[in-house]
């Protein structure tokens, strides 16, 4: 397990991409809980990363940061966010090892003694060179995470570079595994390790004098592209879920000003709770399609089922094993109890039914279409040539209400009555706003 | 594998460019058909699946990730010629062989669904047909001077059809501006943030045909924002709610004649 976490770095991103430029140095390291000095430097750093990446960005060395990552939805389909998996740090001797090291490997399978002379010559005098115990080990990670791999025969190994995917492909079958991974990497969740394996693959059409194949062919509309960030947790969640293992973690609410807030609010029952240091049995993500955001589903001894807002895991720790048919009956448990959440709302069940409007005079009936396309398990009950019933039991309406709404004057609820009655509340203040100002338009 | 391995570390990655190597890391992830066919080439690798742990919620009903076209109209862009093509209508007839030039693969996060966006030479206009709607598409020659002029046509009428409007975050919702501020982040945004009266308002730029996608995500979010600028989604917005007080028969709210009712997504 890694233990660097970037908490502060992707904090710091997400502020920057969703409030683009709202704030100034000083309001940005307040809401941040940090010094405008700790503000600037990681930011000197960050922009040091995304240069070095060498992403498709604007005049990255003279424009901000925050301009840097300004969404453009026609200029550019990478991932702008991506350069922060790249961030690791590393020492200066190990990053020109590991490159030295890959590429010697790159010209000819060598053995570890060869790979040794081979680093030893070629590393700057200022850096101390290494030993064969730390080229063994480095051999052993970049063979674990699947570079290089031993070639067939006995000892002393020879190492090679594991670059099939780039050699062995035919220059069309390269350009369709791109589009592929591009494809899958943008429209599915998770989404970061197919981005990081799609640049990899851009860089061996540019070797081949492809460029052209990716000029970006594809866009993608209406994307989370801040999703990404939520990705960081994800590895360390899915590893303590699949050895069933506790999580501990200083949990800090979306909803408080700053980030890294103070410790001693009281954690409400399946409410999300606020800065608040967590050992819980990680169980399930949720990724929620209407805002692009995961959520955790846990377990917690006291509290029962809880649910946290991925963003708000700092500090994430793996603790103790919990048994096996424990985990898997709170795992069953939680299932169930999100079956009927819209998103993770799992308040108690009511059945919600809405009439839908038809359009007037429309070629065809999107409405019907969207309701059908995102109505989740809902089912249209009744139908008549202006307008159609839908029905739909969901634990709690909190989060089917906004889908609702979105449909504006086309959708009428009819129950509960309560729902019905607070969006005509809601109609009426709306109404009562967009009236006033109607000198305007 | 760790998102946050060394090896991807961009020391690293820019050392490796300078001496032009490629470590492509075998155990990211592949999907079924490409896992097929490149199956020999991966032996028995196997990673853990995050998505054994990951509920989608609130998803759109998927038609195809893959549509059978991407492959042959992305050979066709890469080309840099025109095209021939035939699609249906949405009332069913069927343009045959009309003349463009293809632009972009464009594929709708929230309708699941893919278009190709081309520039229809005679009719000088920029069309968005869905994969599924075209019943043939052929490369047809064109003189690279000719596609590079429709190349900057196409970026022009692009920039003309943007749309801007800002739309102001209600105070009382500031602790939810998280939220907010996710629903509008597939938008070309910019917000700006006012300390002495604590009001944050975000400029939207958008494309003229989206701003239904646009309005339907103001809608989705009620009471917490209110749209400030932008005429049309002002007279949108004003419509929407006189239209559903009167829906729910309530007094004083008359249906409006004669205007278009909520258009959703328009396709």
């Amino acid at each position: 397990m890694a233990r660097e976490s970037f908490d502060k770095e992707i904090q710091f991103l997400r502020l920057l991409v969703l409030t683009s430029g709202a704030y100034n140095r000083q309001q940005y390291a307040e809401r941040l809980g940090i010094s405008v000095h700790t503000f600037d430097k990681t930011i000197k750093y960050l922009k040091e990363v995304v240069g070095a990446v060498g992403q498709k960005l604007p005049e990255p060395q003279g424009k901000e940061l925050t301009e840097m990552l300004r969404f453009d939805y026609y200029e550019s389909a990478d991932p702008l966010l991506l350069f922060l998996f790249r961030a690791k740090s590393l020492k200066e001797s190990e990053s020109r090892r590991l490159s030295l090291l890959l590429a010697s490997l790159q010209e000819k399978p060598m053995t570890a003694a060869e790979l040794l002379d081979a680093c030893c010559e070629a590393m700057p005098p200022e850096l101390a060179l290494p030993d064969e115990k730390t080229i063994r080990g480095d051999l052993k990670y970049l063979e674990e995470v699947g570079v290089i791999g031993k070639r067939p025969g006995g000892r002393p190994y020879r190492y090679a570079v594991r670059d099939e995917l780039a050699s062995e492909l035919t220059d069309e079958e390269l350009v369709e595994l791109y589009d592929f991974v591009d494809v899958m990497a943008n429209t599915q969740v998770p989404s970061v390790q197919g981005y990081l394996l799609r640049d990899n693959l851009k860089k061996a059409l540019v070797g081949r004098g492809l460029a052209r194949a990716f000029a970006d062919p594809f866009l993608y509309k209406y994307h989370y592209y801040s999703r990404i960030l939520d990705e960081a947790h994800l590895h360390a969640v899915h590893h303590a879920i699949a050895h069933r293992r506790k999580l501990s973690f200083l949990y800090l609410s979306p909803k408080k000003k700053t980030r890294y807030a103070s410790k001693n609010t009281n954690p409400l029952f399946e409410k999300e709770t606020a800065g608040v240091a967590q050992t819980v049995v990680p169980l399930r993500v949720v990724f929620d399609h209407q805002y692009g955001r995961c959520y955790l589903i846990a377990h917690d001894s006291r509290m029962g089922m809880m649910k946290f807002r991925m963003e708000g895991l700092t500090e994430l720790e793996e603790g103790e094993a919990v048994p096996e048919e424990a985990f898997l009956r709170m795992a069953k448990s939680a299932e169930e109890k999100l079956e009927r959440s819209w998103v993770t709302d799992t308040g108690r069940t009511a059945t919600v039914r809405a009439r839908f409007y038809k359009p007037e005079g429309a070629a065809r009936d999107f409405v019907k279409e969207r309701v059908l396309l995102q109505g989740q398990w809902g089912e249209i009950v009744e139908e008549d040539d202006s307008s159609f019933v839908y029905e739909i039991a969901v634990s709690g309406m909190s989060e089917i209400k906004p889908w609702l709404r979105s449909f504006g004057s086309s959708c009428e609820v009819l129950e509960p009555a309560r729902l019905r009655r607070e969006f005509i509340e809601e109609w009426k203040e709306l109404a009562e706003y967009y009236e006033s100002v109607r000198e305007d338009f | 594998m760790n998102l946050f391995e060394k090896i991807f570390n961009y020391q690293v990655i820019s050392r490796l460019e300078e001496s032009g190597t490629i470590a492509v890391t075998a155990k990211e992830a592949f999907e079924d058909g490409t896992r097929r066919k490149l199956e020999a080439l991966l032996e028995a690798e196997s990673g853990p699946d995050l998505r054994d742990i990951l509920i989608e919620k609130a998803r759109s009903r998927e038609r195809h990730v893959y549509h059978p076209l991407l492959r042959p109209l992305r050979r066709l862009l890469m080309n840099g010629q025109g095209l021939r093509i035939s699609y249906r209508l949405k009332n069913g007839t069927v343009n045959e062989d009309q003349s463009g030039f293809p632009c972009k693969l464009e594929y709708s996060m929230v309708k699941r669904e893919w278009y190709l966006l081309w520039y229809h030479t005679r009719r000088h206009a920029l069309m968005a047909t869905k994969l599924a709607n075209i019943s043939s598409v052929e490369e047809k020659a064109m003189p690279a001077p000719v596609a590079e002029k429709l190349r900057q046509k196409v970026a022009g009428l692009l920039e003309s059809r943007k749309r801007q409007a800002v739309v102001e975050v209600v105070p009382a919702y500031n602790e939810e501006l998280s939220r907010i501020l996710y629903a509008f982040s597939c938008f070309e945004k910019e917000v700006s943030y006012d300390e002495a009266a604590d009001v944050y308002r975000i400029r939207l730029t958008y494309q003229a045909d989206e701003s239904e996608f646009v309005l339907s995500k103001i809608r989705f979010l009620g009471l917490r924002v209110r749209v400030k600028e932008g005429r049309y989604l002002l007279r949108r917005m004003a419509e929407a709610s006189s239209k559903a007080l009167a829906r729910y028969g309530q007094d004083g709210a008359e249906p409006l004649p004669e205007t278009a009712a909520d258009q959703d997504i328009p396709g």
